[in-house]
């Protein structure tokens, strides 16, 4: 779906951003990009979704080389979710979405209530003004914006950003069931949960460079120590010891009144990009 | 093409609605057609200039009998001392120069060229359709078209601004780089909804302030030079609003466009003031256009026209980059 080599940009001569990124996105695939503030990532994909023009080396989206795949067709055939919920303030969610959705050919539209409702937005705000609502509704809209023409190629940047926990979840199973339809998902995230629980493949990017591509899982495993934390009881004292995995098959190595808790000692993603970025993801 | 199109001409009308921009608009309609009905024709009280010849010489032939002889030129010193409003013209060298009143301040090229003609019956004179009209008449089509070039120049530039501004702050224009559509219809869509509101609202200037009858005669070329110098300032609003920060930024722009644009214009076109730079300013060519057009006068130089598109293209361009910029901008 996506191919970019070698892809390179700068806003001035002296002030190069993107220094030469490689990376695949297949068919179907949730591909999370995950970077701290100005590390290059909307730079990215602001030049996938031809925003920004200007860049050097290539990418090919639909098979397409993106310096002239930006044509009406291949806006019809992407969603993108901004960072922040871009809408019309003085307009309802229901005139924004019908709005939005003039634009793109009537058979690949859904439904505007249908998908308003799978969102779990009120009803009764439907044809309130956005003013009025709050962030978490304005980001169901604007969820519901990037969907609404069933795209092909969904770019999503912090989606689950001004959503309480259970909306976060359910932005979560809505994601995974677009994919479950063929939708591919660039994500763009700083929310390590969202890239963990989504993500087929993560990059991490800092200073415009991907430092490291791989499955979450694969990331975190590469980097693991291989050991488990327990913590039990023995002749009444609460106790912690950490000790190497292959010592648990034996059994339990140590002696022991009740095992409280075991906690394997695998990393997070967030540390895997510090240790690979040197940097935290604010 | 057209359904996207609609779409934005659409959600701009709503834009304009919601923003109060139409009620702006008709206001000031009424509240200029109050003015210039109820107010500036009766108090102004509007008479033929009196125009004061002297010509020792009798180098003058063929003169209006509206012109006064003097003999002298304390003799016309002391007249147009007491008559303000009238006009003098010294003969004696045998070129006829124009004299106002030294204090005057109502001096206007036009009271010039109406004295001129009324020396040179025979001559071509822009002045001489001018005299065809009654002095209320001339007075209500100066004032329509003064008024309606404010409204174009103020009213409907920071009508644009406020509407843009409202876009930009909310963020929406960013979506529309992800829209298939084709972007600049974006501002297409803008420029005609003010365009067309702009035509209206001459249209009505026009009809209610000149009258009905002989406003249709001259309204075809009016509204011609009032597309000219809406499209000219909706698309400056538009990159003013895009390039600018903020509308006090926008503010600060809009007082130097009504200082070094528009004053300039007034004074040079209706006073005494000479400028000799003016030739170069380019409001000076649409208020004048705008203006010969009120009475009657069409403009018919082809370079006056290909000037204006290729204005209207540039500013066109700019806007675009604008636009594009503004698009790929961060939140």
């Amino acid at each position: 779906m996506i191919e970019v080599k070698n892809l390179t940009f700068s806003y001035r001569k002296d002030k190069q951003v993107l220094h030469g990124l490689n990376f695949t996105v297949g068919d179907g695939e949730i591909f999370g990009f995950l970077g701290p503030n100005g590390s290059g990532k909307s730079t990215a994909q602001k030049i996938l979704t031809g925003i920004l023009k200007g860049h050097g080396g290539y990418a090919l989206l639909f098979g397409q080389d993106i310096s002239t795949a930006h044509t009406q067709d291949f806006f019809s055939k992407i969603g993108v979710l901004f960072e922040f919920p871009y809408l019309y303030a003085n307009l309802s969610a229901v005139d924004n979405l019908k709005y939005f959705s003039s634009f793109y050919p009537a058979k690949q539209l859904r439904d505007i209530g249908e998908i308003l409702e799978k969102l779990e937005f009120k009803a009764d705000f439907m044809k309130k003004p956005v003013s009025s609502y709050s962030k978490g509704m304005r980001q169901r809209v604007s969820m519901a914006r990037a969907l609404i023409s069933s795209p092909e190629l969904l770019f999503l940047d912090e989606p689950t950003s001004g959503l309480d926990p259970s909306g976060a979840v359910l932005f979560r199973k809505i994601i995974e069931e677009e994919r479950k339809k063929g939708t591919t998902v660039f994500l763009t995230t700083h929310n390590m949960l969202d890239a963990d629980l989504l993500c087929d493949r993560v990059a991490f990017i800092t200073n415009g460079n991907i430092v490291a591509l791989d499955t979450p899982k694969r990331l975190k495993e590469q980097n693991s120590h291989y050991r488990v934390q327990i913590e039990y009881m023995y002749q009444g004292r609460r106790e912690e010891k950490t000790i190497e995995i292959p010592e648990l098959e034996k059994g339990i190595p140590f002696r022991h009144d009740e095992i409280i808790s075991i906690h394997s000692e695998e990393p997070t993603l967030e540390d895997m990009f510090i240790q690979y970025t040197g940097r935290g993801l604010s | 093409m057209w359904k996207n199109f609609c779409s934005l001409f659409r959600k701009d009308c709503q834009m304009m609605l919601d923003g109060k921009f139409f009620l702006v608009t008709f206001g000031s309609l009424m509240i200029y057609t109050l003015f210039i009905n109820f107010g500036y024709v009766n108090f102004m009280n509007a008479e033929l200039y009196n125009v004061y010849l002297f010509d020792p010489q009798g180098t003058q032939q063929g003169i209006s009998e509206l012109i006064a002889p003097v003999t002298s030129l304390e003799e016309l010193n002391t007249v147009l001392s007491e008559d303000v409003n009238g006009v003098g013209i010294d003969a004696s060298s045998g070129t006829p120069d124009i004299v106002f009143y030294f204090g005057s301040e109502k001096a206007d090229h036009h009271r010039a060229d109406y004295a001129l003609s009324l020396l040179r019956q025979d001559k071509q004179y822009t002045a001489r359709t001018v005299g065809t009209n009654t002095p209320e008449l001339k007075k209500r089509k100066e004032m329509s078209c003064e008024l309606l070039f404010i409204e174009i120049i103020a009213v409907g530039f920071l009508g644009i601004a406020s509407v843009l501004f409202k876009e930009k702050q909310m963020g929406v224009i960013r979506v529309h780089a992800v829209l298939p559509f084709n972007k600049s219809l974006f501002i297409v869509s803008k420029i005609m909804v003010f365009l067309l509101s702009d035509l209206i609202f001459a249209g009505w200037m026009t009809v209610l302030n000149i009258g009905f009858h002989d406003a249709a005669g001259i309204l075809p070329n009016v509204l011609v030079q009032t597309a000219i110098l809406s499209l000219i300032m909706s698309l400056t609003g538009f990159g003013c609003t895009l390039l600018l920060k903020d509308f006090r930024q926008f503010s600060l722009v809009y007082l130097v466009i009504a200082i070094f644009a528009a004053a300039p214009v007034f004074l040079s076109a209706n006073t005494s003031v000479k400028m000799a730079w003016i030739d170069w300013h380019p409001f000076y060519h649409v208020y004048m256009g705008l203006k010969n057009a009120c009475f009657g006068v069409p403009v018919t130089n082809p370079v006056y026209y290909l000037c204006s598109v290729c204005g209207i293209v540039i500013l066109f361009q700019i806007v675009q980059t604008a636009f594009h910029k503004e698009m790929g901008k961060e939140g």
